[in-house]
């Protein structure tokens, strides 16, 4: 039994730790979360070259490795832990699962080649003004212009001529102001429908917004009659929404989960060094409880995130439930476990030199994305039918 | 989902064909509800399916940790009763295995598997709950026999039960742990053992005192030998902790529905702060599960899992307190009212938010618990002495 690791599996955790331990320390996240893009662009393309993560659950036939979701969490567990700053959640957890859960063959074939090699950034716009994570929040419309006919030559080339116009528009937006696909949820007269538009396309507009946690780059989103690409049919986007939002939610748990893990190792490494009235502070009761507390949730955040992600992998009908399940459970254990990091550091924790309060925000801010506990535990409640 | 991404290396159930078995024998075999609990028990034993998890020599099936589930979850899933033995299967059979002789293999599993002996178990003492390697109870080897005299507290079940594994000091002389011996005491008044049993908050009386007035137990009753009861007694306590953390969600997951119905019958499940806590019930209870199952695959690779099956434990004791809580909660007004009749009866939701003081209180407080996981497992610093 296979459950939750295969020895393969823990190869690939060891090897993405060992690339993100050299690729992704501390100053590196320092840096890369000051710069406008966010991102170390050469970095990026050895993930692609080197491990082939952009391309690791995209199946072979799109140019990617065809590994399972189980494979995914492990990565993405590995990247929370390491803060990477990189469009990998919006290319891979979004992007790549929305294009993946649509039937639209042709759109697989044009756009997943270049997400599996590294040389296409992409994102999901789905959330507007409202703050709503779900397909009827979207109000932003596309209408069908009488453009040219359809021209041949290839992706980029029918992108820009697709007879439909986009105007309007989207929050929230991770990554993009970076992003070379953005793949828009709208609504034409039919109903809730998937567009592609390319950077650069006429009356397209991507501007950064200042972000509370700076390692994780969110953009503002404008268009002006944008000509965009029905991606599947028309009227037809809401099933592949929710699953792409199923499986983004499990791969946020992931990487909350393997965040929570570094600040529980964090404090418990500070409170065996620091000593305040002659002994070291983790011999203290009130210090042992709390990381005894800490490794109850983490343990339990990392078996949320794994069951949900070996769910995912098989098809499982209870994917939607877990995902719920996981999101919830692993957004307040990693807030709460970078919130007793801090406290369990004192003054230390409590500036701006030290990692605590990096951890701190990005467990606030991916508690807040794609819902918070809440949220997905009354999203579970209906899942399973209470 | 698309079967793009289905196309996975992961496996579910090897435990599959050993599932499909069971399943197929418990549908032909089991009582009808509330049927012939004897011949149940007799079909079971045929076909060594109590105790399943021991070797073959000994009357079980060998069974892997996650066969085992398999065999409480489709009896769940048939409505009939799993048919166990308590401590004497989940303690004090692996404890045997584990330190006993061939001989003490042969002489006292028998008569575990055929319910004959039924054991409960004398650890904790009115002055040492939580710190066991204290315990003062005296066993004084006279000749072949130890000779037990001492009052051990807070033991369950001992009105069920003819034998006590008693952990006792048997060389006052040496340092706590290596002066302690696990000795099975046949439990009769006969024997200078007597039990009173304790009332606890519930009003119910499933916890008792035994008190051991020059109680004799033959050496051979000593498992690990004079002297090695610590080790023996950790074993049992570990096999007991793995147990729990492995079959903990199978009586909760029964509840929670059954909560829900309550829930929708009072039309209390339309209420959100309702509906949040049955889902966050739901959450700890599939986690005890995966968490369980996870267990379960590393007991059957033969890997260590104190540490998880410790951290396992503090939060399935903390989750059963919280259950009880929640349950009374989502009931309401309807809690307030106990059922009719003499005594002090409760409703199951009034008993479990009762008997949840106790799971963060028995078999180590929740204090305990979480020292001993932040020293063993996080390997934070004893405190200062």
């Amino acid at each position: 039994m296979s459950y939750p690791f295969s020895d393969d599996q823990e190869e690939l955790r060891r090897t993405v730790r060992r690339f993100l331990t050299e690729k992704s320390p501390e100053a590196e996240v320092r840096r890369l979360m000051e710069s406008a893009e966010g991102f170390d662009p050469a970095v990026w393309r050895q993930m692609a070259e080197q491990l082939d993560l952009q391309g690791l659950t995209i199946p072979e036939r799109y140019g990617g490795a065809g590994h399972s979701y189980a494979e995914l969490v492990v990565v993405l567990e590995e990247m929370g832990r390491a803060l990477l700053c990189a469009p990998y959640f919006s290319t891979v957890a979004l992007a790549a699962n929305l294009l993946l859960a649509t039937d639209d063959e042709r759109a697989k074939r044009d756009f997943l080649p270049g997400i599996a090699a590294g040389r296409r950034i992409a994102t999901v716009a789905l959330t507007e003004h409202s703050g709503r994570w779900d397909a009827d929040g979207v109000t932003l419309e596309a209408t069908e212009a009488p453009a040219p006919a359809t021209q041949a030559g290839g992706a980029e080339a029918a992108a820009a001529d697709g007879g439909w116009r986009l105007s309007g528009e989207k929050f929230y937006v991770p990554d993009g102001h970076v992003a070379d696909l953005v793949l828009v949820v709208a609504r034409t007269p039919a109903g809730v429908s998937l567009f592609a538009v390319r950077r650069g396309a006429p009356g397209f507009a991507a501007t950064p917004v200042p972000t509370l946690d700076q390692t994780r780059k969110l953009a503002r989103l404008r268009f002006d009659r944008t000509p965009a690409r029905l991606v599947g049919a028309d009227g037809g986007g809401r099933p592949a929404v929710a699953e792409m939002l199923d499986l983004a939610a499990i791969a946020l748990a992931a990487e909350q989960a393997g965040g929570a893990q570094r600040v529980l190792d964090m404090s418990v490494e500070y409170a065996k060094l620091r000593v305040q009235f002659g002994r070291p502070i983790g011999s203290f009761q009130a210090i042992k409880h709390k990381c005894a507390d800490m490794l109850v949730e983490v343990e339990s955040a990392r078996a949320a995130a794994y069951h949900a992600g070996w769910a995912a992998a098989e098809g499982d009908d209870e994917v939607p439930a877990l995902a719920s399940l996981a999101k919830s459970y692993c957004s307040e254990a990693y807030f709460h476990a970078a919130a007793e990091n801090i406290q369990i550091h004192g003054g230390i924790g409590y500036t701006w030199e030290h990692p605590a309060h990096l951890y701190f925000k990005r467990a606030k801010s991916s508690e807040l994305m794609l819902g918070d506990g809440a949220y997905h535990r009354e999203l579970l409640a209906q899942r399973i039918g209470i | 989902m698309t079967k793009d991404r289905a196309r996975g290396t992961v496996q579910r159930g090897e435990a599959g064909a050993f599932r499909r078995y069971v399943r197929e024998w418990v549908r032909a075999n089991a009582p009808a509800p509330g049927g012939p609990y004897d011949q149940w028990e007799r079909r079971l034993l045929g076909a060594r399916l109590i105790c399943p998890a021991w070797p073959r020599a000994y009357g079980g099936s060998a069974l892997g940790p996650l066969d085992v589930l398999a065999l409480a979850e489709e009896c769940a899933r048939a409505g009939a009763p799993l048919v166990r033995r308590g401590v004497g299967e989940h303690l004090i059979g692996p404890a045997v295995l584990e330190h006993g002789t061939p001989a003490q293999r042969s002489a006292l599993l028998p008569g575990i598997v055929s319910g004959a002996d039924r054991y409960c178990l004398g650890f904790s003492e009115p002055d040492h709950g939580s710190d066991l390697a204290a315990v003062a109870t005296a066993g004084e080897v006279r000749g072949e026999e130890v000779v037990v005299s001492g009052v051990k507290t807070w033991v369950a079940d001992p009105h069920r039960a003819n034998m006590v594994a008693v952990l006792c000091r048997t060389s006052p002389a040496s340092p706590a742990r290596d002066g302690l011996s696990l000795v099975l005491v046949p439990l009769a008044s006969a024997n200078g053992v007597r039990v009173r049993r304790v009332r606890e908050l519930t009003g119910s009386a499933g916890l008792g005192e035994v008190r051991f007035e020059g109680a004799r137990a033959p050496l051979s009753h000593v498992i690990g030998g004079v002297g090695g009861g610590w080790a023996a007694a950790m074993t049992a306590l570990s096999h007991g902790r793995a147990h729990e953390a492995a079959s903990a969600h199978l009586v909760f997951e029964e509840r929670f529905w059954e909560l829900v119905r309550q829930a929708r019958k009072s039309g209390r499940s339309q209420e959100p702060a309702v509906r949040s806590r049955l889902a966050w019930a739901y959450t700890r209870i599939t986690l005890m599960r995966a968490a369980g199952l996870r267990l379960a695959a590393r007991i059957a690779a033969g890997k260590d899992t104190g540490a998880e099956a410790a951290v396992a434990a503090l939060a399935r004791s903390e989750f059963e307190r919280r259950f009880g809580e929640i349950a009374v909660d989502v009931l309401g007004a309807a809690a307030l009212v106990r059922p009719e009749g003499a005594g002090y009866g409760l409703s199951e939701w009034q008993e479990a938010l009762l008997a949840g003081r106790g799971a963060t209180i028995g078999a180590g407080t929740g204090e305990v618990r979480r020292n001993v996981l932040a020293e063993r497992v996080l390997g934070l610093p004893r405190e200062a002495g």
